[in-house]
């Protein structure tokens, strides 16, 4: 029994690890990505969603690996038919232990009842879009509704494993959102990924495109329209996007061996600093600095694992 | 007409009688001689009998009567439902809508009072009592219609007594103690004519005598015998030393004028300001708290007493700085959120400040000064005036300088680094005076030392004083106090601070900046008034000092105006070809318009639609050069110099770009990936102290994201020799973030030394 629940931690460590570094995170598994840009209103709006759609879906190609695990629909391809029609074409190419993250872009409106997304022809509602998202069957999903009046959705779409996001507090916010623009910047350069491990987050590119959002109304000393919100317990683990050297290449069994190795340090350098308020200063530093110099060299040893690839 | 007083009036019914605004002398003759009899006591401060009195007339069948005796004897609410009632069953009534209005003006309600009086003048246009109570309201706000609009009433009523009280106020305000006195001596035969208390005549003359700093006490006595009671002859006296920007003396005053007058609420609310203004807060809370108890409609006290709620939200650090042998203490209060990174550039600019204003003007400070930014604006308003909303950027108190911080204003908006610069001059001119100085040439000082020795150097004069200049609307300079005290048009404020520096660039171009210093130590005596102090310093009379300026104007202006016709056609044009991005005509039209006008550094300069011109035809070196142009005519906007540190480092001027980011902390103190640049750049360019301090200010910057902050500063620690330090910036910088592998190969270097070292 001792001996299974260490492996099983030593199992979850490893999972972990290669959640957080591997995309694909696990052995077969694959992230797909559907972006939706809606319809704009305005030559302005129109340009900016298609332009943000289009960035979004090269940063989702990157970190997945396949162009074909990403769709973009804008203009024609984002009608109600079109979207259930690539919805359900998208999700056959789906196993349940992929990821699948979807992005809404554009205008959003909420008439106290319903939300709606604004699309060519008639919108689609909420409840609509909730129905495309419970088809598609990977179980680990992240919604990322970046409309006006998105925080309508937030509850009715939660499910267990599922991240949402939306880029409003609650579907009263309707001035259009600066949200996309700052996720965009989450997800295609090294910005957000503040603990440095190559790989960001939903919870980290939340964190910053929430934080860009209130500096950038704050720099114009203007009264913030927007005030996004995140639900789901995978936040911190489930991974968008690599960048720097982690983005060039893939893993191996033995780069997959050395993270495992990866996790355990992570482990004891969490004990140590967990320690802190109870070792002097010197102690805590010399614990720290013990920790830390092996974490360095094993990392040095997967980055040449990497290159040699 | 349905009119309520508003939400504290209300309040106010839960107030205890005694404790209520006493009523201001009316000086109307149609008040009702049963209130003249009541009114007698009270003039002579015996409150009691008066009370009495008074009381007796509150069920009075005459509505208006009951409305006086209510408001007399405190009942602010019912008095103002009997006027209310009155005024709308009977429409044309006058006299009673004027006292109305005379009771919002007394609870501080200025809009409501002027509707007021301006619908009684509807219904009567000549009613002198009306005009004399929107005068009032006019002169409270610092309107320059109030002295207009008296003269109207005097010249076809000489005989009222306000009219010229208030006139002498007017004068004195602006400085004119001869027309002052001329108005009182009027005001005082006519009222023992009418046998009208004489009161606020006393008081005003004590004034003149202090504002002619001899003795005031002859009246001040005469009030007191009038009136025991009477604390407003002392609060009269400190309204003009605030004016005059004396604090201390006015606190003295002000205390007199409560030991006098315990319940003198208005002379509390000023006196806990004050003390605000000289940094004492506790005191000053104490005096708002009982000043709120007595007059809850005054917003001043209301807003002072909200902002010092949330005055734990600063914090307060004293910095002692060296300063060519002696040291002085900087004082910061700075809110939580920011200080960490205002601190340092606070304080260098300071020090900077103290180094040359010491040096220039020949003063030592002698106390800590205190340097107060505020994040909000209205908090930064509240706290220098009490009231939100004013235009201000800074204002200084003595040794208290209080401004808006970066924070409170986007981006562009204001330098920040300027704005203490100018405020910092205005410390040593006041202080080196005694508070003498008059406004203008303190103001010009500060606006001469912004262009001279400022962060952004270089005589901005923007096209509005341009303007002003054409139209021939510059001020003669012993008149030029009244275009900031009571402006006539509404830039003149704004023109007069262009003025006045200007003034003070003249001197110096003219005789040398050491008569700058000479004039200004004119004011160091007392009662010297600025013709004198001009014709001590230049040996000539001031009109003859007004022609020379006016011909250095022309000297220097001239070609702008007989050219600004060409000016703005070029502009225009420049503008309009950049939008049609016919980049060549652009180029052409921009550059004359900066030919022509190379002090145009305000938003849409002229050098920078020619820097953009320029870059677009490929033409790069010389959109450098305009933009350096631009930069050394004062122009500081935070875009356009970024921009120009990219072009430098392009061509190769990493050091000339490291400087322009640098002067960008003064402008725009928060862009953290400036600070990420600045501590990089500094670090590679072994200036590792400078870049260790932009790395903590950058950690200030990004609690959420410290790694980066961390290991620039373990870098820096490490080239400035403290390797425990930087062992420890940089091992904090990995347990925030494990995997940040510049920060492994710097640890991993550093240990491998340290090994090879045991």
């Amino acid at each position: 029994m001792a001996v299974a629940a260490a492996l099983g931690k030593a199992v979850k460590t490893f999972l972990l690890a290669a959640t957080l570094l591997g995309l694909p995170a696990l052995a077969g598994a694959a992230s797909f990505t559907v972006i939706v840009a809606g319809l704009g209103g305005e030559a302005e709006y129109e340009k900016r969603f298609r332009e943000q759609a289009a960035s979004l879906a090269e940063a989702a190609e990157k970190a997945a690996g396949d162009k074909s695990h990403v769709v973009v629909l804008a203009g024609e391809q984002a009608r109600r038919d079109s979207l259930r029609r690539e919805f359900q074409a998208f999700a056959g190419k789906i196993k349940a232990s992929d990821t699948a993250t979807v992005v809404l872009i554009g205008h959003g409106t909420y008439d106290g009842e319903e939300y709606r997304f604004n699309i060519p022809g008639a919108d689609i509602t909420g409840s609509e879009l909730g129905q495309l998202f419970d088809k598609l069957p990977a179980k680990q999903q992240l919604i990322v509704n970046a409309t006006s009046s998105s925080g309508a959705t937030i509850e009715a779409w939660q499910r267990p494993e599922r991240v949402v996001i939306t880029a409003t507090k609650t579907g009263g916010e309707r001035t259009a959102t600066r949200f996309a623009q700052f996720w965009l910047q989450a997800v295609s350069t090294d910005a957000a990924d503040v603990n440095k491990d190559e790989v960001v987050t939903a919870a980290e590119a939340f964190d910053y495109a929430n934080r860009q959002v209130a500096a950038s109304y704050k720099s114009e000393v203007a009264l913030a329209t927007e005030h996004a919100r995140i639900a789901g317990e995978e936040t911190a683990t489930f991974a968008l996007a690599r960048v720097g050297s982690s983005a060039l290449s893939g893993s191996s069994p033995e780069v997959a061996a050395l993270l495992a190795q990866r996790g355990k340090i992570e482990q004891d350098l969490d004990g140590v600093k967990g320690r802190k308020a109870a070792l002097s200063q010197d102690e805590y530093y010399d614990q720290l600095e013990g920790v830390l110099v092996r974490l360095a060299q094993l990392q040095k040893q997967i980055d040449s694992k990497r290159v040699v690839q | 007409m349905t009119r309520r007083l508003p939400q504290l009036l209300l309040l106010a019914a839960t107030f205890a009688a005694g404790s209520a605004l006493a009523q201001p002398i009316d000086y109307d003759p149609r008040r009702a001689p049963e209130l003249r009899a009541c009114d007698e006591h009270q003039y002579h401060g015996r409150v009691d009998q008066a009370r009495a009195c008074y009381s007796q007339l509150v069920n009075s069948p005459n509505a208006v009567m009951q409305a006086e005796a209510l408001w007399a004897i405190g009942d602010l609410q019912r008095a103002n439902e009997c006027f209310r009632d009155f005024v709308k069953a009977n429409a044309r009534a006058v006299q009673p809508r004027i006292r109305w209005a005379r009771l919002f003006l007394q609870t501080h309600q200025y809009n409501d009072a002027a509707e007021l009086f301006r619908d009684a003048l509807k219904i009567f246009p000549n009613d002198p009592h009306a005009k004399i109570g929107l005068a009032r309201v006019l002169a409270e706000r610092f309107e320059g219609e109030a002295g207009p609009l008296l003269e109207e009433v005097l010249r076809e009523h000489d005989d009222l007594v306000e009219a010229h009280l208030l006139s002498a106020q007017l004068a004195l305000e602006a400085g004119q103690h001869e027309a002052a006195q001329k108005a009182l001596e009027r005001a005082g035969d006519l009222a023992g004519k009418q046998k009208l208390p004489p009161l606020e005549i006393f008081a005003l003359r004590a004034a003149v005598e202090t504002s002619r700093d001899r003795d005031a006490q002859p009246w001040i006595k005469r009030a007191l015998d009038y009136n025991p009671r009477y604390g407003a002859v002392y609060e009269q006296l400190a309204h003009f030393e605030i004016m005059r920007r004396r604090y201390r003396e006015a606190t003295s005053l002000l205390q007199r004028a409560i030991e006098v007058q315990p319940d003198l609420w208005s002379a509390r609310a000023e006196l806990g300001s004050n003390l605000l203004r000289l940094g004492q807060i506790e005191e000053a809370r104490q005096q708002l708290t009982a000043a709120y108890s007595g007059d809850p409609y005054s917003p001043t006290t209301v807003n002072s007493l909200r902002l010092l709620d949330r005055i734990d939200q600063f914090d307060v650090s004293s910095t002692p700085v060296a300063v060519a042998g002696d040291t002085y203490v900087v004082r910061l209060r700075l809110h939580r959120s920011e200080s960490s990174v205002l601190e340092p550039y606070a304080i260098d600019l300071t020090q900077q400040a103290i180094t040359a204003f010491s040096r220039r003007y020949g003063f030592k400070l002698q106390e800590p000064v205190t340097v107060e930014l505020y994040p909000d604006h209205d908090d930064f308003a509240v706290r220098v005036a009490a009231l939100p909303g004013i235009g201000l950027l800074g204002v200084t108190f003595g040794y208290v300088v209080a401004m808006d911080s970066p924070s409170g204003r986007a981006s562009g908006d204001f330098h920040w680094g300027s704005t203490l610069w100018h405020e910092l001059a205005h410390v040593f001119t006041l202080e080196a005076t005694d508070h003498r100085v008059p406004r203008w040439l303190s103001e010009g000082i500060s606006v001469f030392e912004e262009w001279r020795t400022g962060p952004t150097p270089g005589v901005v004069v923007p096209p509005d004083v341009i303007t002003a200049l054409s139209e021939d609307k510059f001020l003669p300079v012993a008149d030029l106090d009244g275009g900031f005290i009571r402006p006539a048009y509404p830039n003149q404020i704004q023109v007069s601070y262009v003025q006045a520096g200007l003034i003070c660039l003249f001197i110096e171009q003219r005789w040398g900046f050491e008569r700058v210093a000479a004039l200004l130590h004119q004011f160091d005596r007392a009662n010297v008034t600025t013709a004198a102090a001009v014709q001590a310093t230049f040996k000539m009379a001031p009109a003859d000092f007004d022609k020379e300026f006016d011909a250095f104007l022309h000297s220097r202006y001239g070609a702008l105006l007989t050219g600004m016709n060409e000016y703005q056609a070029q502009y225009q044009a420049a503008r309009k070809s950049i939008q049609s991005e016919q980049w060549s005509d652009a180029a052409t039209t921009a550059k004359r318009a900066a030919e022509l006008y190379p002090e145009h550094v305000g938003p849409g300069s002229p050098h920078l639609l020619l820097a953009r011109a320029l870059d677009k035809l490929g033409r790069r070196p010389e959109a450098i050069v305009a933009v350096e142009k631009y930069r050394n005519a004062g122009g500081w906007d935070p875009t356009a110099l970024r921009e120009l540190a990219r072009w430098l480092d392009e061509a190769g001027r990493d050091q000339d770009a490291t400087a322009v980011l640098q002067s960008l902390n003064y402008a725009d103190p928060l862009n953290a990936e400036q600070h990420v640049q600045l501590g990089e750049r500094l670090l590679a360019d072994n200036r590792a102290e400078d870049s260790l301090r932009e790395f903590r200010v950058l950690l200030a910057l990004r609690e959420h994201d410290q790694a980066p902050a961390l290991f620039g500063a373990a870098r820096a620690l490490y080239a400035l020799g403290d390797r425990a330090a930087s062992r420890r910036n940089v091992l904090d910088a990995l347990a925030a973030a494990p995997h940040y592998k510049p920060a492994q190969e710097f640890l991993l270097k550093i240990v491998e030394e340290r090994t090879k070292n045991e």
